[in-house]
């Protein structure tokens, strides 16, 4: 059809118009429509995003690696926390510098020895700093501190080294040429010192000295292990605990205290020489390596006689060769094992896991060291290579067994749930035990359905089926009031006002339970006696009348003779009894606080669907049954309640969903301690009021942070479950009556 | 099977009808209950009550207001029950005392009275006063208690004492913002002192002109400078001289300056009138003052400014949405798998944990949103975040989230209220459908959308855990909204109602004497909630029988 022209071409040009709006209209619709289906998968979707790296393992990853001047062995290694220096300590007391980008040698220092002097032994003191002691062979023990300080320039950072030489000593001034073999040098975070060797007359000697007073100590030390021989020793980082290996696979537990050094505790793995020993970070976990390549990890248990005893706690994968060095992490309880095969295995100690298994060289390794942020991994092989492995390792604490199977924690008598997100110390360990938050929350679930679900099914019951229409009239506006009263109300008044009078009027409360049904009894076989004919000529809703009195007197009753009963039963004080005969203790804000005020918030959502279910029951079914002849309760009983079954199902589940993502109630009325414990009479925590204590404090993309996330995503995904089953079951009966 | 007997009392079933009946009655006594406490507790507060004077066996005296009585039965040794009536007295002077409330035995009392000239002092400072006036002093001036200008000298030195102080805080104002930018260049210097540019030749030269540019600001700023000082400091002068001395009920003396006084008066002289008039200023200074005292005292003004705003912004965001998706699902869509699929995720909003949606807002809204904004336009203020943190915008965006389902449910019910003949009608003169929907459908629909827009408000309004994390803060420095440009901080940390609630009760130092000033706030976070809900009902019950009509 041609347009012709002005009036047509305008209309034309008007639909056009109008044409194109219905149609930007109509996508724009549509997009808002799907934008509520992608708001929720968005929401699952973040919530994964967030939680997922926990999954992930760990990786590491050959960055560079190249050969060093072939001249002198090597002693120890290290790197600054950027990673950009590494430092090699030769036997030749030469301390050299590389920069790791250009492989330059920038640095060298000497420390000051006599012509001929050889290193013979190394240790470094420090997870944090990079201080180190070496023992020569002219029996002379040189402690010194690395330091990497940065400077900032118009190109960037420079790191630059800087060492110092900080006490020199002769290991036994009476003999002049004694070899200092082996040495351990600790300096802990007070600042005092310790050095332990043992010279080539196989003597042990510890030094201690205190820089506060400028004292120092010289003990020597038992050695009760008979025929074997020393082969391996250690010192925690505090400067406490000395362990030593033997070649009978025997390990002396000892500790330093006092200027004394005492046996506490022996014990052996296996029949193998111990080849390597090492305390981790926080000073409790002490990790045996033997000849046979075997890993464990043993702590002090508190035993039931009252002492510590040393216990292996976990196992890892074994080496295929004697393991030769352990080097724990400065950050976590991850330590490295190297055999002389030069495998390496990165564990972790509290997951008992073995993370990574590499080998950074194909012979013996010299020395190795993990970066100051355990990101990286330095090692120097036999033939002078040095490799850089850059590691990644976020989150080694968390496996599946940490989030939900009982856990070995240092310092506790046994494996436990245990959630203590934060603590004092730089060695403190994160528990993330989802257990006692899981367990919280279905606890106080319960005690809100236990309280909810037959007062809101009754009251149900009672408005759709016998209230008379004013009274229903009167009743939904008020309980969908009392739905929309903010949970921070109901959980203020649950805290700071029911807590307290709760436990002041703990005897009557208890009493009540039993005093309301004994009361409303005693009315129902009154009322019994009453003639049928006068009981037939009160009007409906009547029940009222007869129930207020009941409710008001049981109440009125059981504060009355709680005192007298309390006296008399109790001893005066239910709390004590309830500590002495049943071992609970009473926190003011327990279980039954929150049972009630959840409780208090979960009764108009199961009463409204629960009412709308039984209201919508077809009135066909329930005439059909008057007509029969039944009574108005067999006609509830037997048809109205089986046939809204499923959406008083429904509603129930609606009500358990509220509660178990309530955060606010839990948040104010409970102690929020996450232990387990099934007693009415103290408080839990929630994973939604532990999600909302703790996720302002949780660094961003840290492992806590990720936990909250993943503990949002376990809600979402059960209360996802709960609402889509009970939106099912809404539906079918929706379906189910419409043919009535 | 057998003849079973049942008697005909269990057939006819009145005791099982009676016992769900007492489901009801104990809801309702419970809702009852909880809104009688919050009322006599909330609208208690501000009564000035009378101050009691007791006298106990052992010689100790007390004065102040009575917040509780109770009554108890305890055992003696021999068994005997004994009645015990206590009270609650609250009795202030916390720099004296350390302790504001004690409870008393009557049984300890030996003498009971309302003394008149007994006053209260609220204070700025350490909570009320409770006291017997002496005398009120103006440097060398001074006027007894017993002297008839007494009470009209009182007031009138007050009021020059406050006017005195807030002429002060103009002042300090006024010089803030004359010293502002020197502060700004003194910041720079620090910061340039601590950065690696300080060594080079360059950043040398650029300190010597932040600090000639300090010397050209002194100078010019000298004049205004001492002028300001010099009337501070006669402001100050004056009020360190004006002072009331006054006597506790055990004989202390001590010398409030009556600046610090917020009000003061004579409760056991006034009449019911008075009294009334005293509440109502103490109500409206409630609204609309700011906080004192780690916000256990004075009002919530801020709160409240924070709740409406938020509430607003949620409704911006949420109410386009909501309706738009209402009426794809009852016009546009047709019944099917992706129907099914939007219901299923409306029911899903509605019932995931509100907790779980302030984890996503944090994860979504500032972490992700909010950090690429930062990224892009305020780079230059990184690493300190200026939407990359918690604010009212992300805060109402999460809540609009989580108020979706409500608005686009009752919007639904207002869509489908409209008939459908007006509907076919439209359609059938030739309208397009968005003609007819704009036409015809939001007209018609518009208080279902209210109804929804309102429930979504109250919701909004009592919503605190996703609040939480997404930018409510005990203490906001700053209204989101204020007179520099741009005016409306969408940035901004806030103050919100049921935030204050939660903040003043369980996390405040001195709980207890916080109590009264969390009743009120919850009483007046609940009448908010249960007005705009009472609206909302009433409206949606308008609708249906709209609805009812159209159908037959």
């Amino acid at each position: 059809m041609k347009p012709k022209r002005s009036l047509s071409t305008d209309i034309s040009s008007f639909r056009l118009r109008t044409y194109r709006r219905d149609r930007r209209a109509r996508w724009i619709i549509t997009l808002a429509g799907y934008g509520i289906i992608l708001s929720i998968v968005l929401i699952f979707v973040y919530l994964v995003k967030e939680s997922l790296p926990l999954s992930f393992g760990a990786s590491v990853q050959k960055w560079f690696g190249w050969g060093l001047p072939r001249d002198e062995n090597v002693l120890l290694t290290g790197v600054d926390s950027y990673q950009e220096v590494v430092y090699v300590l030769t036997a030749g007391g030469k301390i050299k510098f590389f920069r790791m980008r250009d492989k330059a040698l920038i640095q060298q220092d000497s420390l000051p020895l006599f012509p001929g002097e050889h290193l013979l032994s190394a240790s470094k003191g420090s997870l944090q700093q990079e201080w180190f002691a070496v023992g020569t062979d002219s029996g002379r023990i040189l402690t010194a501190l690395i330091r990497f300080i940065p400077h900032y320039t118009d190109t960037g950072r420079v790191i630059l080294p800087q060492t110092s030489l900080e006490e020199t000593f002769f290991a036994d001034p009476g003999q002049a040429a004694g070899h200092v073999e082996r040495l351990v040098f600790r300096r802990n975070e007070e600042g005092q010192r310790f050095w332990l060797w043992e010279t080539h007359t196989g003597e042990l000697f510890l030094r201690h000295s205190d820089t506060e007073f400028e004292e120092v100590y010289r003990v020597s030390i038992p050695r009760p292990w008979g025929e074997h021989t020393l082969t391996a020793l250690t010192m925690s980082y505090s400067g406490e605990h000395i362990a030593f290996g033997t070649s009978g696979g025997e390990v002396y537990w000892f500790r330093y205290a006092d200027g004394e050094v005492v046996l506490q505790d022996r014990f052996q793995e296996s029949e193998m020489p111990v080849s390597a020993l090492s305390y981790l970070i926080g000073d409790n976990a002490l990790v045996v390596g033997d000849t046979d390549g075997r890993v464990s990890v043993w702590f002090p248990v508190y035993g039931p006689s009252q002492i510590y005893k040393m216990q292996p706690i976990h196992r890892f994968r074994s080496h295929p060769a004697a393991v030769e060095q352990i080097y724990p992490s400065p950050r976590n309880r991850n330590f490295l094992t190297i055999d002389t095969r030069g495998n390496a295995h990165l564990n972790y100690s509290t997951t008992g896991r073995t993370q990574l298994e590499f080998q950074p060289a194909s012979n013996r390794i010299q020395a190795a060291a993990i970066a100051p942020k355990a990101n990286g991994i330095v090692v120097v092989d036999a033939q002078h290579r040095i490799g850089h492995f850059l590691l990644d390792n976020p989150h080694p604490e968390i496996t599946l067994k940490t989030l939900l199977g009982k856990v070995w924690y240092e310092g506790y008598p046994r494996p436990a749930f245990v959630w203590q997100s934060t603590g004092g110390s730089d060695a403190f360990e994160p528990k993330f035990s989802l257990v006692p938050l899981i367990f919280g929350t279905f606890k106080g679930t319960l005690y809100a359905m236990v309280f909810s679900v037959p007062l809101a099914l009754l009251a149900a019951i009672y408005v759709s089926q016998f209230a008379p229409y004013w009274l229903s009239r009167l009743v939904k506006p008020t309980v969908e009031i009392m739905a929309a009263l903010p949970s921070v109300v109901i959980g203020f008044l649950g805290g700071l006002y029911f807590a307290p009078l709760f436990e002041q009027h703990l005897t009557a409360i208890l009493i009540f339970l039993i005093m309301l049904p004994g009361v409303f009894l005693i009315f129902i076989l009154g009322w019994r006696q009453v003639p049928e004919s006068h009981r037939l000529r009160i009007p409906i809703g009547w029940e009222l009348w007869f129930t207020i009195p009941v409710a008001l007197l049981a109440i009125s009753l059981s504060l009355t003779l709680a005192p007298y009963i309390e006296q008399g039963f109790f001893g005066g004080d239910l709390k004590q009894w309830i500590y002495m005969t049943l071992g609970m203790t009473y926190d003011t804000r327990n279980s039954i606080v929150v049972g009630f005020a959840l409780g208090f918030a979960v009764i108009p959502i199961i009463f409204t669907v629960a009412e709308d279910a039984l209201s919508n029951v077809p009135d066909s079914l329930t005439s059909a049954s008057l007509a029969l002849g039944a009574s108005r309760w067999q006609t509830v009983r037997r048809v109205v309640l089986p046939a809204a079954a499923g959406g008083i199902f429904a509603a129930v589940m609606l009500g358990f969903g509220r509660a178990v993502g309530e955060t606010m109630i839990v948040l104010m009325a409970t102690g929020n301690t996450p232990i387990i414990d099934l007693s009415p009479f103290n408080g839990f925590r929630t994973m939604s009021a532990c999600i909302a204590v703790e996720i302002p404090e949780a660094p961003v993309g840290g492992t806590l942070y990720r936990v909250l996330f993943l503990t949002a995503l376990l809600l979402f995904t059960f209360t996802f479950i709960i609402n889509t089953l009970s939106s099912v079951v809404g539906e079918r009966l929706r379906k189910k009556y419409a043919r009535f | 099977m057998k003849d079973r007997r049942i008697s005909y009392f269990r057939q006819k079933g009145d005791a099982y009808i009676m016992g769900t009946s007492l489901g009801l009655v104990l809801s309702l006594l419970m809702v009852a209950f909880i809104l009688g406490v919050i009322l006599v507790k909330g609208l208690g507060f501000f009564w000035p009550s009378d101050l009691l004077y007791l006298q106990l066996k052992d010689g100790k005296h007390y004065l102040g207001e009575v917040t509780d009585r109770e009554e108890s039965v305890r055992f003696s040794e021999s068994g005997e029950p004994l009645h015990i009536q206590e009270v609650q007295l609250k009795i202030g002077n916390r720099d004296l005392y350390g302790l504001d409330f004690v409870w008393i035995d009557l049984s300890d009392v030996v003498e009971q009275t309302y003394p008149a000239h007994a006053i209260t002092i609220e204070r700025l400072e350490y909570g009320n006063f409770y006291g017997f006036p002496q005398k009120v002093r103006w440097g060398e001036r001074q006027w007894e208690v017993h002297h008839p200008d007494f009470p009209q000298q009182l007031r009138r030195l007050h009021h020059q004492a406050v006017a005195n102080r807030k002429q002060i805080a103009r002042l300090e104002k006024q010089l803030n913002r004359l010293l502002e930018p020197l502060s700004h260049v003194e910041r720079a210097i620090s910061l340039l002192e601590i950065s690696p540019e300080a060594q080079t030749p360059e950043g040398r030269r650029k300190m010597q002109q932040l600090e000639e540019q300090i010397r050209q600001l002194e100078t010019a700023i000298r004049e205004p400078y001492t002028r300001l000082t010099r009337q501070l400091e006669s402001r100050y002068q004056e009020n360190r001289q004006l002072v009331l001395s006054l006597i506790t009920a055990d004989k202390q003396v001590k010398e409030i300056p009556l600046e610090k006084i917020v009000r003061c008066y004579f409760p056991n002289q006034m009449g019911f009138f008075q009294k009334a008039s005293l509440y109502a200023s103490k109500l409206w200074e409630f609204v609309s003052a700011d906080p004192r005292e780690s916000n256990t005292e004075g009002g919530i003004f801020p709160a409240i400014f924070g709740t409406v705003l938020m509430v607003l912004i949620m409704s911006i965001a949420v109410v386009p949405f909501g309706v738009l998706a209402a009426i794809y699902l009852c016009e546009y869509a047709r019944p099917g798998p992706v129907v099914r699929l939007i219901r299923l995720s409306i029911n899903n909003l509605a019932g995931v944990p509100s907790i779980v949606f302030g984890i996503f807002g944090l994860s979504f809204f500032i972490y992700m949103i909010g950090g690429s904004i930062d990224q892009l336009f305020f780079s230059s203020k990184l690493p300190e975040p200026t939407f990359g943190t918690g604010g009212i915008l992300w805060a109402s965006l999460t809540l609009a989230l989580l108020t979706l389902p409500v608005v686009v449910v009752a919007t639904e019910e207002g869509i489908l209220a409209v008939p459908q003949a007006n509907k076919e009608a439209a359609l059938a003169l030739g309208a397009t459908r968005w003609q007819m929907i704009r036409k015809i459908i939001l007209p018609n629909a518009m208080p279902g959308i209210l109804t929804g827009l309102i429930l979504a408000i109250s919701r909004g309004a009592g919503e605190v855990a996703p609040l939480m994390i997404t930018g409510v803060v005990k203490l906001a420095p700053s209204l989101p909204l204020d007179t520099t440009f741009p005016f409306l901080h969408l940035d901004r940390k806030f103050m919100h109602l049921g935030f204050h609630i939660y903040d003043v009760g369980f996390q405040s130092p001195n709980v207890e004497a916080a109590k009264p000033m969390v009743y009120t706030t919850a009483l007046l976070l609940i009448l908010l909630v249960v007005v705009l809900n009472l609206i909302a009902i009433r409206m949606r019950n308008h609708l249906r029988k709209k609805y009812k009509m159209a159908a037959f």
